[in-house]
């Protein structure tokens, strides 16, 4: 069932809303609550939450007999509807990025009103996912981000499948961000960061789709779920495990490295070119030897600009 | 016998680009006696360009002295007045192709990226002074009257010397965690005292308000003795008030439309008082008034006549004991 979170008018053009699915069995809160597009050119979330709505309003409809939905679940594909329209990562109006507008309030700003109301539809949930992507300049492996997390959450983020969970402390700067004002609530709360921002990669969100599927299925949300058994390992790093390489010169850089596979130290991962006169100025080379967990796919680097980041296994 | 020079222009940052181009940052540097080191940065955000002229105008004032008075300048003087060089070259408020709010970027780090690099080069620059001022001048929406922001961790500090800026408001905020990467949060938890200045309009120069903070900035440069006791300086006239969470009242427009103010900014109003009103270009009908909800001072006022359902149209400060 569709529903709409917030209806806003607008200055010159038709009123908006933010619509939402609500699937499964009728409950005063959602079991789970899956919200991506926050910033508007993340289109890997939004197109991952749509299609999963499409998925689970089907089994609704009976299309899989051998599954049920037992809870209700709550999806927002996008939030940020007119930045996903405009593609532009902020609320196109004034420029304000909607995940610093946490908790929001019914009396602020425009930003502030649309968190608020998605902060209510959300908060209750027992499990809340907020999809994201990197940058459109860099490319991230499909990984869960858990910030400051709970014993519960470290177990419960296994359950994705994801090939990496990152850890990270739930710093001050994040303060006004969506998953912030979510952990002040009874539940489990993750980010999911998915590929690079700008575009739809196939292979990622078939990824991403599958794991959404099996944890609903494991936490007991999609009865009948048949759950392959990944071959690849879920590797868990912290922050210290993570070597970022920066570029030392400016130039062009080209790679065609894949995210999410395994590199030595030292191996070749790509080459910056002098812009000007095409000659190659770096070799860039892990730092260490682990996953190659992104990569800059912006081939126009600034000196120190961030070019890729290796996570070392087992620290 | 000729004087040297005091005055000089020089390059404190530098970063090479993606093509050929590198990009640099520049400062001007008045170097004067053994005192305090004092500094202005303006020019963080590529669409604000009060802090600009007010630099321009102290530069002026400088050079004046240097050619009247040079040995009365006791201090050193640094002017960043474009921080966010190419925001400003291209009519940008974030940092170009970094998407970034360079003050948010505070401290930043020295081998990072170029946001995380510009401020910690801003941060080794700034670092020891005396007092830095940033000078902000809001944004292309809302005009604001000169006024120093001070986050209520540092009030104790900054207050004293804010209340001598020739500045018409201080506005208390209580601590903002949003707020500790900016640089003067950053500035003033390292212990050099950085006071921000907000004033006038985005994209346009004010230049009595810019004049009245050059007076401000004189003076408070002479209270801390970069300036000899006996230079004579620009009249200062502006006692600011006191606004905090408890007496700033926001409107935010109640529909979409467009806002047409009917009160002056920087006056008194009264409770209940039509400040505007929200119409819509396609009706001939009001929409929305706006009137203020209290007695007080109107002292935000927005200058872009768009506004979304929650847009802020006006900040109105509440006359209370609080005031000075």
């Amino acid at each position: 069932m569709k529903r709409n979170l917030l209806c806003m008018t607008a200055p010159v053009r038709e009123g908006f809303d933010i619509p939402c699915h609500e699937i499964g069995p009728n409950a005063a809160h959602p079991a789970v609550a899956l919200v991506a597009g926050l910033h508007g050119d993340e289109i890997n979330g939004v197109f991952i939450l749509s299609r999963l709505a499409d998925f689970l309003n089907k089994v609704e409809a009976g299309a899989y007999p051998e599954l049920k939905l037992v809870k209700r679940v709550l999806i927002i594909p996008a939030v940020n509807v007119l930045g996903v329209n405009l593609r532009t990562r902020t609320w196109p109006f004034d420029k304000s990025d909607i995940n610093r507008m946490f908790p929001g309030s019914t009396m602020g700003e425009t930003t502030q009103r649309i968190a608020y109301a998605v902060l209510e539809a959300t908060k209750r949930a027992e499990y809340r996912i907020d999809i994201h992507t990197a940058s459109t300049d860099f490319e991230e492996v499909p990984q869960v981000r858990l910030y400051g997390p709970s014993a519960a959450e470290r177990k419960t983020a296994h359950l994705f499948g994801l090939p990496a969970i990152m850890e990270r402390s739930l710093s001050p700067v994040f303060t006004t961000t969506m998953m912030y004002s979510w952990k002040v609530w009874p539940g489990e709360s993750f980010v999911l960061r998915v590929g690079q921002g700008g575009t739809v990669q196939l292979e990622h969100c078939q990824r991403t789709f599958r794991a959404m599927v099996s944890f609903l299925g494991r936490i007991g949300v999609l009865e009948g779920v048949q759950i392959s058994v990944e071959d690849e390992e879920i590797c868990c790093f912290d922050k210290p495990s993570a070597f970022r390489v920066f570029a030392e010169k400016a130039g062009t850089f080209v790679s065609d490295r894949q995210v999410g596979r395994w590199v030595r130290a030292g191996q070749e991962l790509g080459f910056i070119y002098d812009s000007f006169n095409g000659s190659v100025i770096e070799k860039v080379v892990a730092p260490v030897a682990g996953l190659l967990s992104g990569i800059r796919r912006h081939p126009l680097l600034f000196e120190g600009d961030l070019i890729l980041r290796v996570n070392r296994k087992g620290l | 016998m000729s004087v040297p020079p005091i005055m000089n222009i020089e390059t404190f940052f530098t970063i090479d680009m993606p093509y050929r181009e590198r990009m640099e940052i520049r400062r001007t540097v008045f170097r004067g006696g053994e005192g305090p080191k004092v500094a202005v940065v303006a020019g963080l955000h590529g669409d604000e360009l009060e802090g600009l002229y007010v630099c321009h105008r102290l530069a002026a004032w400088l050079d004046e002295l240097q050619r009247s008075n040079p040995k009365t300048l006791l201090g050193h003087v640094e002017l960043y007045p474009a921080v966010n060089t190419l925001g400003l070259d291209t009519l940008t408020r974030g940092l170009p192709v970094f998407d970034t709010d360079l003050n948010r970027a505070f401290p930043g780090s020295a081998g990072g990226p170029l946001p995380e690099r510009l401020a910690a080069a801003l941060m080794t620059a700034l670092s020891g002074s005396a007092l830095v001022v940033d000078i902000h001048a809001s944004n292309i929406y809302l005009r604001e009257i000169p006024q120093v922001r001070i986050n209520q961790e540092f009030e104790s500090l900054l207050v004293p010397i804010a209340r001598n800026m020739n500045l018409d408001l201080i506005w208390l905020h209580s601590a903002a965690t949003v707020l500790e990467t900016t640089v003067a949060h950053s500035l003033n938890s390292c212990g050099t005292p950085c006071l921000v200045a907000e004033m006038g309009v985005g994209m346009r120069i004010t230049p009595e308000y810019c004049d009245q903070l050059v007076a401000g900035i004189l003076a408070v440069w002479k209270g801390l003795g970069v300036l000899a006791q006996d230079v004579p300086l620009p009249a200062t006239a502006h006692t600011p008030l006191i606004a905090d969470d408890s007496n700033v009242h926001y409107l935010n427009a109640q529909t979409s439309g467009m806002f047409v103010p009917t009160t002056s900014h920087w006056t008194d109003v009264h409770r209940g008082q039509l400040l505007g009103t929200i119409v819509s270009p396609f009706r001939g009908d009001i929409l929305s008034d706006v009137r203020s909800p209290v007695d007080g001072i109107l002292f935000t006022l927005r200058e872009y006549p768009l506004v979304y359902e929650g847009s802020l149209m006006a900040r109105v400060m509440a006359k209370t004991e609080g005031t000075v």
